[in-house]
């Protein structure tokens, strides 16, 4: 009937839902309505009192840092509880905490520390030497300490702690050890009138769990746990008996509250920071989304903290335990070190810098980073892209291109292929796994990439049962002497080739060599020397490629002032006590 | 609006099966220079030509045009990419990879939706129609099946396969896992669908002429459940289309270069490239072109098996 | 009547025991420790804390133990929280449930009477539209869709963009229920939108067909209005496969989505199940486990029931 009519009608009304679909969609681009420009946060001096919001991707399990390594725990560790000596994350150098001195014996080996003086817990009980005396014996008790314990061991013997009298604490070392009281800042002082009774029930891994209330919780940081709403937030408030004070006396912290709201996703996390309802994120900003931050930064809502090189950069590496590969026909070359030169050689790291990371990355050559400024050393053998050299390497394992295919082949005819396993859901990592497969097909070689749940990766990696792993692997400290697990050939963290009985190279059995030297030297200047020794020769050996380290970005609101930011996590609450905001 | 109908589909069809060889570029390739490059519209003035992109701020990945030249459209081998519907987060074409990715996803989508329908409502129909302990027995299965959390049993499969995969396999085992998720939605439909219809006057009419179970079910119930089932896959094509990026999330899925809609989707769930790279959702456009299509050439059936019968009885 | 709802609810509980056992064993077979620092591989260390999970005993045992907890409610205590698995997804089952229950009225009270429309008028402009606009729903991820709308309540300002409290808390009742409210539209929208596109789907087609039975037809006939027609007779007629798939969608939405709980950081079920899988936390995984199912199982059974009360035809069938 009335056909024409009703189909103007119709593209009428099309129109109009386009055309306020294309409305809505400018108005989200836009960057957000201006606020008026404030000055900039530096200028401000901090003053006391105000609320902070801050963000946390996952639930707390545990407050029990000896029991759990969990990063939550980590976080409520260092708002609420307190070290003997700490590790300023900014200067990477090592500071007096509740200890305000110590003196170091001839040897080097034994350490008598000072206590601050009127020190009290968060609950009001006086603090004395008898609680660090407590928590170094529940981090070496075998049913409590269990996850804090070894790392707080030289050459698998713990360090002695003896009550001198109420101030003075006198700690051993069992072996010579480089690092020295640098060990200590992972471990927090916890109160003996609170644990006493869990650590000789054989309780203490279950003590101060997720149901704890959170009045029993006591420590001597800036901060304690008020109200924890599963699922929802954190909210901790000031530690009226706090011991710091402000250069200008103010009594810290600054903050009357400090708030951890539970955003699981990042995504989020960003839009809670965007839209104001956050101050401060837990996460470093993602180079992706730097774009979405620099008009804000602009307008004065928000500040982006150039943080530096990251200490961690993803690893890339090769089973190397030579069982694995005993029926491989792939046994001859695929564990050679010409076989990973030429990996590197064959990877461009410019272009992955450029791609994968929009440009806020730097290659790297080596798991030290020159994020790690102490240890970075810049003389360790470089790989620079090249397709000939790689070419070359490979023909001399006797990888060439032997028919009608794009792939190399062995003598045997066997052709020059691998599995790589990474974490699913980790966006950076996949995308960095698909650039390495991509420039490896360049040179012939091909990779199947298998994105594999978290879990199930460390599984097997574990086991052995891999060709091998791209992913991230946090070093567990910035020191040599300290990521030992790492270096040494019998180490769980020796992750090519985990924990030997004895060296199977003569390289691993050199570097555990300069390890265990470097470890025990107490001369700086030595130990750097030494360190860049392990550097080179791990560097000529490759067991683990690493190619480019990002450049980390934090994001808080403007109203945010006095931060000290760090390349460290948690890069900025690591300083909590000193962050104030704007009235 | 059947003909339409049947027309969009033909030609969605042909453009799934043709895909990799009308797109332009090789789906997994990535220029590496053009991440996030915008759409590049042919201009009628420039005789259907695009004016190339140049890269104004990296970290932004903002691009403007050069419109001092023009370039052919991609498939001319242009010697800069032409991107029509724009560039992915790795600076792969999203065009060719819309199109690579058609036959993997809607041919995974059709053989499931395929597979959960017929499935589901012969067994559903059969089990309304007997009653008894068998019908408890199916539609019980059926909802253990609806209650039991399916990605358990995806991880514990994962890790039982080999690491590498075919895609062939891979297509396999998603079509298998989604026509058992997907059956027992179709199958409590249906069931309420015969259960109501098994009395009415033209099923016992059938019955007290002498027709068995079989011929009742297959010739008046089941055509009886027809207008049901046709929504119902209509619902399930989009849902399988898009479960397949749940899937990979628990490590079962095409491998990386192969592109597929709802891995596609997946990657573009970040929240501010959603705003500012809305041409990452252009799947999504896809999806609702094939359930469209598919939605309005079934109902169309459908309809004219149910009118035809009326026409039979007014005309006679 | 009742001895149908009586084997019902037996049936039920029989089939939530067996997915929470399924999940149970499927957990435990499946690969990793759950252990979640990268950098925790000492074997010592991994050793202890799996002793800690539980994962060294033999499967049969645990399972054995959990089974005798389980028939008298004890669903044992979550490794990783220390806390009895009962108060966590009973705290998480009430968050759920508030936003489910919005986002179940918001389905139907958009889906239903749009379905209504669309499958009354076969033609039109309003009909057009409403069915694209269904299948423009269907095809979007949820994670999509979830996040839209999040990043358009952030950059308006219209509703907080996450969460289910305010950060400062409330003083009296009355406050927090506002609070809640305030928090509701971005989760229940983003769960509800999809779900309405379903229903709306169903109920037109539903109705189409209902309008052409000969019933209809007849008291069409005899001069009843319409409206009358619709209310009375086609609109029953056509709730039966509407009905069937609205149970399986309760049970879903009571059982928690995961993806819009992360993404909108509401602290329901579905994250819980998650987190609990992916630390591989036996006891919490088969504990959310059972509560998804059960609220699946309510969710049909009362469907069912509905079903059955509405249409005698269905209900004497399951007479014995």
């Amino acid at each position: 009937m009335n056909r024409q009519p009703r189909t103007l009608l119709t593209l009428l009304l099309i129109g109009a839902i386009v055309g306020t679909g294309y409305f809505i969609w400018r108005d989200l681009r836009a960057p957000l309505p201006g606020a008026p420009h404030s000055s900039r946060t530096t200028d401000v001096a901090p003053s006391r009192g105000g609320r902070l919001v801050s963000t946390l991707r996952s639930e707390p399990r545990s407050f029990n840092r000896l029991a759990s390594a969990n990063a939550v725990t980590e976080l409520y560790s260092l708002l609420a509880q307190a070290k003997l000596v700490r590790i300023n994350r900014a200067t990477q150098e090592l500071e007096p905490w509740l200890a305000e001195k110590w003196e170091t014996s001839a040897d080097g080996r034994a350490f008598t520390l000072t206590l601050r003086d009127g020190l009290t817990w968060s609950d009001g009980t006086p603090f004395s030497a008898e609680d660090v005396a407590f928590t170094f014996r529940a981090a070496y008790d075998p049913k409590a300490g269990i996850v804090l314990g070894p790392t707080l061991q030289v050459d698998g013997h713990p360090l002695a702690a003896t009550v001198i009298d109420g101030r003075t604490v006198r700690v051993e070392f069992p072996a010579s050890f480089g690092p020295g009281l640098r060990l200590l800042d992972n471990l927090p002082i916890l109160p003996r009138h609170k644990l006493e009774g869990a650590l000789a029930a054989g309780t203490f891994a279950q003590a101060w769990n997720a149901a704890t209330p959170p009045s029993d919780l006591v420590g001597m940081g800036p901060f304690q746990l008020a109200r924890y709403e599963p699922g929802q937030r954190l909210v901790f408030t000031r530690n009226p008996h706090y011991w710091r004070s402000a250069p200008d006396g103010t009594r810290l912290p600054y903050l009357d509250e400090l708030v951890l709201e539970i955003v699981p996703d990042q995504n989020a996390e960003l839009l809670r920071l965007q839209s104001g309802d956050a101050d401060v994120m837990q996460s470093t900003v993602r180079a992706e989304d730097l774009a979405s931050i620099r008009p804000l930064e602009s307008q004065g809502k928000l500040q982006l903290l150039e943080l530096g090189v990251s200490a961690d950069p993803d690893v890339f590496f090769f089973n190397l335990r030579a069982p694995y590969w005993a029926k491989d026909p792939r046994r001859g070359w695929v564990t050679t070190r010409q076989w990973r030169q030429a990996i590197s050689h064959a990877v461009d790291r410019e272009a992955l810098a450029e791609s994968v990371y929009l440009g806020t990355a730097v290659p790297v050559w080596g798991p030290v980073s020159p994020g790690n400024r102490e240890w970075f050393s810049p003389n360790v053998p470089r790989y620079p892209y090249s397709l000939e050299t790689a070419a070359k390497l490979l023909a001399s394992i006797g990888l060439e291109n032997r028919d009608a295919d794009e792939w190399l082949e062995d003598m045997s005819g066997t052709e020059a292929r691998f599995t790589m396993l990474t974490y699913r859901g980790n966006l950076v990592l996949e995308r960095e796994a698909a650039f390495l497969r991509d420039e490896l097909n360049k040179v012939g070689i091909a990779v199947d990439v298998v994105a594999l749940e978290a879990n199930a990766l460390v599984d097997r990696l574990v086991r052995g049962d891999f060709e091998a792993i791209f992913f991230q692997y946090l070093t567990s400290d910035l020191d040599p002497a300290l990521s030992k697990d790492f270096w040494l050939s019998s180490g769980p963290a020796h992750i090519w080739n985990m924990s030997q009985d004895t060296p199977g190279t003569p390289w691993e059995a050199k570097i555990d060599e300069l390890t265990r030297q470097q470890a025990a030297a107490l001369d700086p200047a030595e130990r750097r020397r030494l360190f860049a020794e392990m550097q080179r020769v791990f560097g000529e050996n490759v067991p683990a490629l690493y190619f480019v380290a990002p450049r980390l970005y934090a994001a808080a609101s403007a109203r945010v002032v006095n931060l000290t930011p760090a390349i460290l996590r948690p890069q900025l609450l690591w300083a909590a006590d000193t962050i104030a905001v704007k009235p | 609006m059947t003909r339409r109908a049947a027309v969009l589909l033909v030609v969605l069809a042909a453009l799934a099966l043709a895909g990799p060889w009308v797109a332009p570029y090789d789906a997994g390739r990535a220029f590496r220079g053009f991440v996030h490059a915008p759409p590049m519209f042919p201009r009628l003035s420039e005789g259907l030509g695009v004016y190339p992109l140049v890269l104004v701020d990296r970290v932004e990945q903002r691009f403007v045009e050069d419109r001092t030249r023009t370039l052919g459209l991609p498939w001319r081998g242009e010697s800069e990419p032409v991107f029509l519907l724009g560039a992915d987060r790795d600076g792969r074409d999203v065009f060719s990879r819309m199109l690579s990715g058609a036959r993997l996803s809607i041919g995974l989508g059709l053989v499931s939706v395929l597979g959960a329908t017929l499935l589901g409502s012969l067994l559903g129909a059969w089990a309304a129609s007997r009653g008894g302990w068998m019908d408890e027995a199916v539609m019980r299965s059926a909802d253990f099946l609806l209650l039991l959390p399916i990605i358990y049993v995806v991880l514990v499969l994962r890790a039982m396969l080999p690491l590498v995969l075919a895609p062939s396999t891979v297509f396999a085992l998603m079509a298998v896992i989604f026509t058992a998720v997907g059956w027992p939605f179709v199958a409590r439909g249906v069931h309420a669908v015969v259960a109501r219809e098994r009395e009415q006057e033209y099923v016992l009419a059938a019955r007290s002429l002498g027709a068995g179970p079989g011929r009742i079910l297959w010739r008046h119930l089941l055509p009886a459940c027809a207008g049901h089932v046709a929504v119902q896959a209509s619902l399930l094509l989009p849902a399988f289309i898009l479960a397949e990026a749940t899937l990979s999330y628990v490590g079962l899925g095409f491998p990386d270069p192969l592109p597929s809609w709802g891995r596609m989707l997946a990657d573009a769930g970040n929240v501010n490239n959603l705003a500012r790279f809305p041409w990452t959702l252009a799947p999504a456009g896809a999806i609702f072109a094939v359930t469209f299509a598919t939605n309005a050439a079934l109902q169309a059936r459908v309809d004219h098996r149910i009118r035809c019968p009326e026409q039979e009885v007014t005309t006679s | 009547m009742l001895t149908f709802c009586l084997r019902r609810i037996l049936m039920a509980a029989l089939l939530v025991l067996a997915v929470a056992s399924g999940a149970l064993v499927l957990t435990r077979l499946a690969p990793g420790d759950g252990i979640e620092e990268g950098h925790l591989l000492d074997p010592v260390a991994r050793a202890a804390e799996r002793a800690r999970l539980g994962l060294d005993r033999p499967l049969a045992e645990q399972y054995v133990a959990w089974l005798a907890g389980a028939v008298r409610l004890d669903f044992g205590e979550s490794v990783l929280y220390s806390r009895p698995v009962t108060h966590m997804v009973g705290e998480r089952a009430v968050n759920t449930a508030i936003l489910a229950v919005a986002a179940l009225a918001l389905a139907t009270l958009l889906g239903i009477p749009l379905g209504v429309y669309t499958g009354t008028h076969a033609s039109g402009i309003g009909a057009a539209l409403a069915r694209g606009a269904s299948t423009l729903l269907l095809s979007i991820p949820p994670l999509v869709g979830a996040l839209v709308l999040v990043l358009v309540a952030a950059r308006t300002g219209w509703f907080p963009a996450g969460g289910m409290t305010s950060v400062g808390g409330s003083a009296t009742w009355a406050a927090w229920v506002a609070d809640v409210l305030s928090h509701l539209p971005v989760p229940a929208l983003s769960l509800s939108l999809p779900l309405a596109a379903t229903l709306e789907r169903l109920q037109s087609q539903a109705l189409a067909e209902a309008a052409r039975e000969p019933f209809v037809d007849a008291s069409r006939a005899r001069g009843v209005p319409p409206r009358q027609v619709l209310a009375r007779h086609a609109w029953p007629a056509s709730l039966g496969p509407v009905l069937a798939v609205y149970g399986l969608m309760i049970g879903s939405l009571f059982s928690g989505s995961f993806v819009v709980e992360v993404i909108t950081a509401w602290p329901g079920l579905g994250r819980l199940m998650f987190d609990a899988l992916r630390a591989r936390d036996l006891y919490l995984v088969a504990g959310t486990a059972a509560a998804g199912a059960a609220c699946l199982a309510a969710g049909t059974l009362a469907a069912d029931v509905v079903h059955a009360r509405l249409d005698p035809r269905v209900r004497e069938r399951h007479r014995p």
